[in-house]
C-alpha cells in the first residue's frame, strides 16, 4: 500500500475488500492493521471503500438480530442473544416427538432443538415438509459437529409472526453418496397462532 | 486555492500561517479520523468526540512546527488517534474550552455513510450455502471471533475465514447486481 496523500479519490495500490472487512472487524494481525490504518489517513478512495464496507457489516448485523433468517446457530449464539436481552423461545424435540408451538409479538428469536444422533454423518440435510409429508424446503449440508447432541436451526420470526396455524414436519438426514439418505430424526410442529390479525384461528 | 496540494504541501502552509490550508487539512482528515474512531470505538458520537480532539492536536502541532517532516503528517495523525482513543477510553472529559478557540473547523460535516438495501441484503443472504450464512450470522450477530465458529463448526479458523470471505465476496457480487 502506497500513501496517496493527496486528498484525491483514486488510489494506485487500494486496500483488498477482505482486508478491509478483516480490519472493521478486529481481526487482523497487528502489523497488517498498522499498515492499513497508515493507509487510509491519506487515501479516500480507500476510505470510502472502508464505509461501504461499515455499510454491509452493519446491515449483516442488523439482519443477524432481526431473527428473520433461517439459519443453523450454534449455543453460544443463544446465550449470547439472551445476554443481550433478547427473547428466545426455543423448541427441544426429541426425535420422533411432536411439540405445540407459538410465537408472541415480544418473541425475538424462535429456534428449533432437534435432538439426534449425528455421529458418522458426514453430511447432514434438514428438510422442512408440510403436514402431508411433502418437501417444501431443503436446507443442504448444514453445518454439524460429529458426536453434537443436538442441532440448532433459528426459523425466520417474520414468517412465524406471519403464519397461520399450520403443522410443519422438521426431518434430518444423513446424506451418502453411495448408501444414499438415512434418517436421523423426524419432528412435528404444530403452531397455534396466537397473534392476531390475517389467518389467526 | 489548496485543493489540490498534497498533505505535506499543506502542512508546510499551515507552519506559515495559512488558515485556508488549516481548513482543507480538516477537511481531508476529520473522515479519515472519523473511520479510525468508527473502528476503535464502535460510536460514531465518540468518532465525532475523536475527530475534534485530534484535529485539535494537529493543528497545534503544525501551527507551532511541532511536526517536523511534513511528508509523516499521516504518520503523526495516526499516532494522536491512537493516544487519544486511549485516553477516551479512560475519561469521557471534553475538552470543551479548546473547541471553543479552535471552533467549528474542527467538526467538518463527515460523508454521508452508504445505503444498504437491507430487503436485498436479506434475499442475499438467504441464497448463500447453509455453511456461509451460519459463518455470516455468528460473525456479525456478535463479532464472534473465528475461533469460536471454528469451535462450532468443528473446522480451522483459517477455513472459517475462507468461508467469510467467500461469502462476503458473493454478497457483493449479489448486492451490486440488484442496485
Amino acid at each position: 500500500m502506497t500513501a496517496a496523500g493527496s486528498g484525491h479519490a483514486g488510489c494506485s495500490n487500494p486496500i483488498d475488500e477482505a482486508a478491509l472487512m478483516d480490519y472493521w472487524l478486529a481481526i487482523l494481525p497487528s502489523a497488517d492493521e498498522e499498515a492499513v490504518e497508515e493507509h487510509l489517513l491519506t487515501c479516500e478512495g480507500c476510505g470510502d471503500r472502508l464505509r461501504v464496507t461499515i455499510a454491509l457489516a452493519e446491515g449483516l448485523k442488523k439482519l443477524a438480530r432481526s431473527g428473520s433468517l433461517q439459519v443453523v446457530v450454534s449455543d453460544e449464539y443463544l446465550k449470547q442473544a439472551a445476554r443481550t436481552g433478547q427473547r428466545v423461545r426455543e423448541y427441544a424435540v426429541p426425535p420422533g416427538a411432536s411439540v405445540q408451538c407459538t410465537v408472541t409479538l415480544d418473541d425475538d428469536l424462535l429456534v428449533a432443538r432437534l435432538a439426534a444422533d449425528l455421529n458418522e454423518a458426514a453430511r447432514v440435510d434438514l428438510s422442512w415438509c408440510d403436514a402431508q409429508g411433502v418437501e417444501l424446503l431443503r436446507m443442504a449440508d448444514i453445518p454439524v459437529r460429529s458426536g453434537a447432541p443436538t442441532v440448532l436451526c433459528q426459523q425466520s420470526m417474520t414468517m412465524a409472526k406471519a403464519s397461520p396455524s399450520n403443522t410443519l414436519i422438521a426431518r434430518l438426514v444423513a446424506v451418502d453418496p453411495e448408501k444414499g439418505e438415512r434418517l436421523l430424526g423426524e419432528y412435528a410442529f404444530h403452531h397455534t397462532r396466537t397473534i392476531p390479525g390475517p389467518g389467526a384461528a | 486555492m489548496t485543493v489540490g496540494l498534497s498533505d505535506a504541501d499543506l502542512a508546510l502552509r499551515i507552519g506559515h500561517g495559512d488558515r485556508e490550508a488549516e481548513a482543507e487539512v480538516c477537511r481531508r482528515m476529520a473522515p479519515r479520523i472519523h473511520l479510525y474512531g468508527l473502528r476503535h470505538l464502535r460510536s460514531a458520537p465518540a468518532a465525532d468526540d475523536l475527530v475534534q480532539q485530534v484535529l485539535l492536536a494537529m493543528l497545534e502541532a503544525l501551527r507551532s512546527g511541532r511536526v517536523r517532516d511534513p511528508n509523516k503528517l499521516a504518520h503523526f495523525v495516526l499516532g494522536t488517534c491512537r493516544m487519544t482513543v486511549a485516553g477516551l477510553r479512560r475519561s469521557a472529559r471534553r475538552q470543551e474550552r479548546l473547541l471553543a478557540e479552535f471552533g467549528s473547523a474542527l467538526v467538518p460535516d463527515q460523508p454521508t455513510a452508504p445505503q444498504l438495501d437491507d430487503a436485498q441484503l436479506a434475499r442475499c443472504v438467504q441464497a448463500l450455502s447453509e455453511r456461509e450464512r451460519s459463518v455470516v450470522v455468528l460473525t456479525f450477530y456478535d463479532e464472534q471471533t473465528a475461533a469460536e465458529t471454528a469451535a462450532f463448526l468443528a473446522t480451522s479458523e483459517s477455513n472459517v475465514r475462507v468461508i467469510r470471505h467467500r461469502a462476503l465476496r458473493q454478497l457483493r457480487i449479489c448486492m451490486e447486481a440488484t442496485s
